[in-house]
C-alpha cells in the first residue's frame, strides 16, 4: 500500500506513456506480422514473410546505407560538437548563457524550412555557387545536392545540437581542478586532454552520439528534401511502404527493425557508460 | 648563509580591480616547513598558486635555486601540489594515480615506476590500496593518496593547500603530525596554506602572517605567538585580550599605560621598542593572552582590579570574565588556587610578563 503511495505520481507517466507509445508500438508489432491484400488491405493472417524481405540484399543495402549515414553523422557532429561543447563551458557566465541561447535558436524555426534552407545554400543556382561563380573561383556550378554527402550535412546539421549540450553537460561537470593537479604533476595540454579530459566526459559523448544516431537513422524528410530519392534510407522506406506502397504490414516490419538497430546500440551505450558511472558522478 | 631555495620577489597580483597580492616578498629555505598563515581570502592560495604556475603574476619575479620561474607553465615546474580536494582522478585506481606524474613525463620505466609507487604507498601507509577506486577511499586515505602522488615527482617543493580542512578534528590532529613526520622524512620543503593557527603553531618551523595580501610577520611559530608584531597578527594569533590603552609615559624599560582607571606597566622589550611609532604620548593597543593571565583574591602589584561578570567551566580550563571599569578581560585558566568564583566577586587580575604585548595603533 505504502509502495502504491509513493509511487503515485509516476502514474499519469505511465498512462501517458502507454496510450501514446506503448499501443501504437503494440499495434505496428502486430501489424508487422501481417499480410494484405492487393489494395492494401489488412489481412488478418499472422505470417514472417514481411520479417523476411528484411534479408533481401536490395533492403539490406538500405539499412545499410541507413547505419552508415547514422554512423558518420555521430562521427561529424562530435568533431564539431566537442569543441563547440569544451569552449562553451569554458566561457563565463553570462557569455555561456548567451551561446547555448545561440545553438538552440535553430530550433524555434521549423526543421523542414531548415532543410530546405540547405537546399537554397547548396543548389545549382545557390547561394555557394552564385558567390564561387561571381569571382570566377568556379566556371560551372557544382553539383552539390541530392547526393549521400548532402544528406548527411542537413542529418548532421539538424542534430548537432544534441551533441553539443550532452558533451556540454558533463565538460561543465568537469572539476577543473583535476585539470590542474594533471598541469602540477607534469601533463601539458594535449596529454591532460587525452587522459583527463576526454576519459572523464565520455559519458557525454555516448549520450550525445546515441541522442545523434538514434534519430539520424530514422529521419526521411532530410533526405527526401536534400537526397533527392537518389540514395535509399530506412526512413523513406518506411514511409514510402506505408504511403504509396500501401503496404503498412511490411512497413511495420521495416520500423520494428529499425527499433531493434536502435536497442543495440543503447546496449552498447550501456556498457560504455555502465563502468565509468560509478566512479564519475558520486 | 642559510642556503634560499624560493625567493618569492614583489609579486602583485590582480584579479579584475581587485589587488589580492601587494608586494610579497617571501624568502624559503631547503627542507623547511613554512606555513602561510591567514583569514579566508587573504591571498595565502594564491601565493601558492602563483607558485605552482597555476597563476600568472602581474609583476615580481619568483626565482627557484636562483633561477626565475615565473615563465615557466605549471608542467615544467619542479614543484607539485596537494589540492584542497584532493583532486584525485576518478577514473583510476589508487596505483595509477599516483603512477601519474612519472607516467605523463616518461622519465622512467614502467618497473621503475612501480617500485616508486609501492615505495610511495609505503611512506603514506596505504600499501595494499593499489586497486582501489578512489570513490571508495575515506576522506584521510585520499588524502595519503593525493601526498603520494604529489612526493612521487620528487620535487624541490610540496605545496598543501589546506589539505586537513575536510578531515574531522580527530583525524586532523593525527594528520598534522604524520605530516610534520612526513616532512622530516623525506627532507621536503613543505609551503603549506592553513587558516587554523592551531595547524600552523603545531607543524611548521617558520610561519608567514598574511592579511589582505600582504605579508604582517615572518617567523618561529614561538616568535609569531609570542611576540606578534602588529595588532592583527595579535588579534589572529593566540587568544588575547585587545585593549586600547593612554600611553602616559615611557620609562627606560617599560611603558606607563592607562586603562579605564587603573595605571598599569608593560615591559619595554616585549612592547614597541623595536617599532616606535608610539612617542610615549597618546594611545596604544595593549594586548595579553587569556592564558597568560591569572585572577587572585588578594592585591598584587601591577594588576587590573574588577568583578566577576562569567565564569565558564569548560572541561580543564575555565573561563572568567571581570569587568575592569567597563572593559571585559577574558581570562583562561587551567587550573586555580580557589574552588570556583562567584559571579559578583572582587578580584585582582594579573598576567606574566611575556604575555602582555604593547603595539601602536594602527593596524
Amino acid at each position: 500500500m505504502k509502495k502504491i503511495k509513493q509511487n503515485l505520481p509516476a502514474f499519469p507517466i505511465l498512462a501517458y506513456l502507454t496510450i501514446l507509445v506503448g499501443i501504437p508500438l503494440l499495434l505496428v508489432v502486430i501489424l508487422s506480422f501481417l499480410s494484405r491484400d492487393s489494395l492494401g488491405n489488412i489481412i488478418f493472417e499472422f505470417t514472417l514473410s514481411n520479417y523476411k524481405k528484411m534479408f533481401d540484399p536490395v533492403y539490406l543495402k538500405v539499412f545499410l546505407n541507413s547505419f552508415t549515414l547514422a554512423i558518420l553523422t555521430g562521427i561529424i557532429t562530435l568533431l564539431i560538437g566537442y569543441p563547440v561543447a569544451y569552449f562553451t563551458a569554458s566561457l563565463d557566465r553570462k557569455m555561456r548563457s548567451f551561446v547555448i541561447l545561440l545553438i538552440m535558436l535553430p530550433f524555434w524555426i521549423s526543421s523542414l524550412l531548415r532543410t530546405y534552407g540547405w537546399s537554397i545554400l547548396l543548389g545549382k543556382e545557390g547561394l555557394i555557387n552564385n558567390i564561387l561563380m561571381f569571382f570566377n573561383i568556379i566556371d560551372k556550378p557544382l553539383n552539390m545536392m541530392y547526393k549521400f554527402g548532402t544528406v548527411l550535412t542537413g542529418t548532421a546539421y539538424m542534430l548537432v545540437p544534441f551533441m553539443i549540450l550532452s558533451i556540454y553537460n558533463s565538460v561543465d561537470k568537469l572539476d577543473r581542478s583535476l585539470l590542474e593537479a594533471s598541469y602540477d604533476l607534469g601533463g601539458g595540454k594535449w596529454k591532460t586532454f587525452f587522459n583527463i579530459t576526454l576519459p572523464l566526459t565520455m559519458p557525454g559523448i555516448a549520450q550525445g552520439y546515441t541522442l545523434v544516431f538514434i534519430p539520424a537513422l530514422g529521419l526521411y524528410y532530410i533526405s527526401d528534401l536534400l537526397g533527392g530519392g537518389n540514395t535509399m534510407f530506412i526512413g523513406n522506406l518506411i514511409n514510402n511502404m506505408a504511403t504509396r506502397g500501401r503496404n503498412r504490414p511490411l512497413a511495420s516490419a521495416f520500423a520494428i527493425g529499425m527499433i531493434l538497430l536502435v536497442v543495440l546500440v543503447l546496449f552498447i551505450y550501456g556498457r560504455v557508460t555502465k563502468n565509468n558511472k560509478e566512479s564519475l558522478y558520486q | 648563509m642559510i642556503e634560499q631555495l624560493l625567493s618569492i620577489r614583489n609579486i602583485n597580483k590582480f584579479f579584475g580591480k581587485s589587488h589580492i597580492l601587494k608586494d610579497v616578498t617571501l624568502d624559503i629555505r631547503d627542507g623547511e616547513f613554512i606555513t602561510l598563515l591567514g583569514p579566508s581570502g587573504c591571498g595565502k592560495t594564491t601565493i601558492l598558486r602563483c607558485i605552482a604556475g597555476l597563476e600568472s603574476i602581474d609583476s615580481g619575479d619568483i626565482l627557484l635555486y636562483g633561477e626565475s620561474i615565473k615563465d615557466l607553465a605549471p608542467n615544467k615546474r619542479n614543484v607539485n601540489t596537494v589540492f584542497q580536494n584532493y583532486a584525485l582522478f576518478p577514473h583510476l585506481n589508487v596505483y595509477d594515480n599516483v603512477a601519474y606524474g612519472p607516467r605523463i613525463k616518461k622519465s622512467i620505466s614502467e618497473d621503475e615506476i612501480k617500485k616508486r609507487v609501492t615505495e610511495m604507498l609505503e611512506l603514506v601507509q596505504m600499501s595494499g590500496f593499489e586497486k582501489r577506486m578512489t570513490h571508495q577511499l575515506s576522506g584521510g586515505q585520499k588524502q595519503r593518496i593525493a601526498i603520494a602522488r604529489a612526493l612521487i615527482n620528487k620535487p624541490d617543493i610540496l605545496l598543501l593547500d589546506e589539505p586537513l580542512g575536510a578531515l574531522d578534528l580527530k583525524l586532523r590532529k593525527y594528520m598534522q603530525t604524520e605530516l610534520a613526520l612526513l616532512q622530516k622524512r623525506t627532507k621536503t620543503t613543505f609551503i603549506y596554506v592553513t587558516h587554523d593557527q592551531e595547524e600552523a603553531l603545531n607543524m611548521s618551523d617558520r610561519i608567514v602572517v598574511i592579511n589582505e595580501g600582504v605579508v604582517q610577520q615572518v617567523g618561529t611559530p614561538n616568535d609569531v605567538y609570542n611576540n606578534s608584531k602588529n595588532l592583527f597578527v595579535a588579534d589572529f594569533i593566540g587568544d588575547r585580550n585587545i585593549k586600547e590603552v593612554i600611553v602616559l609615559e615611557k620609562k627606560e624599560d617599560f611603558y606607563r599605560v592607562k586603562l579605564g582607571s587603573s595605571v598599569i606597566d608593560i615591559k619595554a622589550d616585549r612592547s614597541m621598542a623595536d617599532r616606535d611609532k608610539c612617542d610615549g604620548t597618546g594611545s596604544a593597543i595593549l594586548a595579553i593572552h587569556m592564558d597568560k593571565m591569572k585572577i587572585s583574591y588578594t592585591q598584587i602589584l601591577n594588576s587590573l582590579y574588577g568583578e566577576i561578570t562569567f565564569v565558564h567551566y569548560a572541561g580543564s580550563q575555565i573561563r572568567t570574565d571581570v569587568d575592569v571599569d567597563g572593559e571585559v578581560i577574558t581570562v583562561i585558566e587551567y587550573q586555580n588556587d580557589y574552588d570556583n568564583y562567584n559571579i559578583g566577586d572582587k578580584v585582582y587580575v594579573s598576567w606574566e610578563e611575556n604575555g602582555a604585548l604593547l603595539l601602536p595603533k594602527e593596524k
